[in-house]
């Protein structure tokens, strides 16, 4: 457990420019920006951008740690010898802003797989490690969207885990409270903020309350249930038939999904210059699993949403010992036809 | 700069190519680390693999077909792939010639269990090109060092062709050994061919390895798996001590890469090898 801190502090919401400005002059600011599709978390390079009126973000931030582009070599190509350099990463310190608590969940997960076993991956580790989360409580006030069921995976609206500060809005205020150690330094190097009453106390306290009673849709699911029940119905053809029989394969839901986590290595050269990365990739595309030999064991579309699924609730828990699911509604606000993972869990465990 | 970067390739010397099989498609690469540092980090066992790589085209997980018993250098045999997918990496690899230098990253995934198999009667069973790891495990049982510690060892070995068949100099040491019961079969001889003639699953029929005390690695083409499976059940070897390597397509080899997930496990850190056993507990994904 890590020790709950006591720093509370707070802004006017019409001076998040000036708090926004102050951690630009301190790192490198990510934060929630309006754009025409909806809010997106964005590198600030203009404090005024920076919005907190926003329900939850089209992508996830899981590109802060785990950009879509990791560049690990360049190279020339040459004879006789391509010499390869690894391409340095830049390290500032990152402040991510007005993060949901089931996106900073998504994060603690990810850190399981990222970090698991004897091997770390040394670019997930040092993102992690340089970056400062603040949390950002959803409102209690008006009801949760259809899609969302992140209730279900046991993440309440105003749950801290994950944060380094969480945030709390009061009307025209912003309560800040420092849930970490490195919280807590930062909140009192940020001198412009301003400071609390036992009022805010109370409030910003009340608050995380109210937020466990806040519910999303929600079902009462066991993890050990979960997996059990998958690996059970791993092979009922017809119930996964009929779960995939509209979708797309287009991968969408991997793609704003905070947890989805597959990636590609490859190559890319222009005239003699090279670059290797690592790209994203999805378990929802058809060669992803193309052997060299022309075997591919996923060639149906419905192998490759019972993948998906199976992954998240099933092999996750068995492998990390948690869901890898944060119930945030993504993929399913963004399904083109409307592929619902909360009803596929639902469907699966009435079998 | 990070250190010990599990992503970071270091740099091989191709010492030697040999062209394997008549079809020109399939050649052992010999490589020698250009680095000392790297070689003394490069420990490896017998079953597990690397990636290979070639700047500009990718990179490739291959299996080692040497053994660590065999000091000084690496082997892999590659087949060129590109009937079905693009064959990038295998292609610019076939192209390249002694001296030629490429990027390595491992040993990576898991191995034969050597120390189990210690003391036990040993049955290699392989067909066609998924002989590589095989052979790595036979040379390093054969090693004088270790040849004390494993009970009988039996080969069987087929290939569609005589001229398919892969390392074809050791077979042949290996048949006039007296410690190593070496079966080589060919679906189809030629003229020239003097040896035995028959399907693998026919043949193990027909040596008829005892299960006492005995574990069975087999590897090779699907269909020869399906058919030699129940020859080694009917003989009574139980699903635990009968062993394969897994194939799966793979990009990172550490088990973050998500590619060869199969149900709680990666192919590439759980795997490659596995019991059969253990694969009944594997959803049927692979």
């Amino acid at each position: 457990m890590i020790e709950e801190r006591l720093v509370l502090k707070k802004t006017a919401i019409e001076k998040i420019n000036e708090l926004a400005a102050a951690l630009m002059e301190m790192g490198t600011l990510i934060a929630p920006v309006q754009e025409a599709v909806g809010a997106n978390f964005k590198t600030i390079e203009n404090p005024q951008e920076v919005s907190l009126d926003f329900y939850n973000t089209v992508l996830s931030p899981k590109f802060v740690f785990f950009p879509q582009t990791e560049n690990f070599l360049s190279y020339q190509i040459a004879k006789p010898f391509t010499n390869a350099e690894p391409v340095e990463l830049a390290i500032t310190p990152v402040f991510l802003f007005g993060v949901r608590p089931c996106d900073t969940r998504s994060f603690a997960i990810l850190d399981r797989h990222f970090e698991a076993s004897s091997i770390v991956d040394p670019y997930w580790r040092k993102r992690r490690e340089n970056a400062t989360i603040f949390g950002y409580a959803f409102a209690l006030d008006t009801p949760p969207d259809n899609a969302d069921f992140y209730s279900m995976l046991g993440i309440h609206a105003a749950d801290t885990e994950g944060s380094d500060i969480f945030m709390v809005r009061n009307d025209g205020e912003l309560l800040l409270k420092s849930i970490t150690s490195k919280g807590e330094q930062l909140l009192s190097e940020l001198t412009l903020l301003q400071e609390t009453s036992s009022d805010d106390e109370n409030y910003y306290t009340e608050y995380l309350a109210r937020g466990r009673e806040y519910k999303t849709r929600t079902l009462c699911l066991e993890q050990e249930t979960a997996a059990g029940k998958f690996e059970e119905i791993f092979y009922n053809n017809d119930f996964w038939g009929k779960t995939a029989s509209a979708c797309l394969s287009c991968g969408i839901c991997t793609f704003v999904c905070p947890t989805c986590y597959c990636f590609d290595i490859c190559d890319e050269t222009m005239f003699k210059k090279g670059t290797r990365r690592r790209v994203w990739d999805s378990c929802m595309f058809t060669d992803f699993t193309l052997e060299a030999s022309g075997h591919n064991p996923r060639t149906n579309v419905f192998q490759r949403l019972r993948q998906k699924v199976c992954h998240k609730y099933s092999y996750s828990p068995r492998k990390y010992d948690v869901i890898s699911c944060v119930g945030c509604g993504r993929c399913v606000r963004s399904c083109p036809v409307n592929i619902d993972i909360y009803s596929i869990v639902s469907s699966a465990l009435k079998i | 700069m990070i250190a010990n970067n599990p992503y970071m390739p270091v740099l091989v010397e191709i010492a030697d190519v040999i062209n394997e099989v008549d079809t020109n498609d399939i050649k052992t690469f010999r490589l020698i680390f250009l680095n000392r540092e790297d070689e003394a980090k490069f420990v490896y066992r017998p079953g597990q693999f690397a990636e290979l790589s070639i700047y500009g085209k990718g990179e490739s997980p291959i299996g080692i077909a040497s053994s660590p018993t065999q000091q000084g250098y690496l082997e892999f045999t590659v087949q060129r792939a590109g009937s079905l997918v693009p064959g990038l990496v295998t292609g610019a690899l076939h192209d390249l010639g002694a001296g030629a230098r490429i990027g390595i990253r491992g040993p990576l995934g898991n191995s034969w269990p050597v120390e189990q198999l210690e003391n036990k009667n040993i049955v290699v069973v392989g067909g066609g090109f998924a002989f590589t790891t095989l052979r790595s495990l036979i040379n390093y049982m054969l090693d004088e060092k270790n040849r004390s510690r494993f009970g009988q060892i039996t080969v069987i070995y087929g290939a569609r062709s005589p001229g398919l068949l892969l390392y074809k100099e050791e077979l042949t040491a290996w048949e006039k050994r007296g410690d190593i019961n070496t079966v080589i079969t060919v679906d189809k001889g030629n003229e020239s061919w003097q040896g035995r003639e028959g399907f693998v699953p026919s043949v193990c029929k027909e040596v008829a390895p005892s299960p006492d005390n005995a574990v069975a690695v087999i590897c090779g083409p699907p269909i020869m798996i399906k058919f030699t499976l129940p020859v080694f059940f009917d003989l009574g070897f139980s699903r635990q001590n009968i062993l394969t390597s897994l194939e799966m397509r793979m990009k990172c080899g550490i088990g973050k890469c998500g590619r060869c997930n199969v149900g709680s496990k990666y192919v590439c850190t759980d795997g490659p090898v596995f019991s059969l056993a253990e694969l009944d507990d594997l959803p049927h994904d692979f």
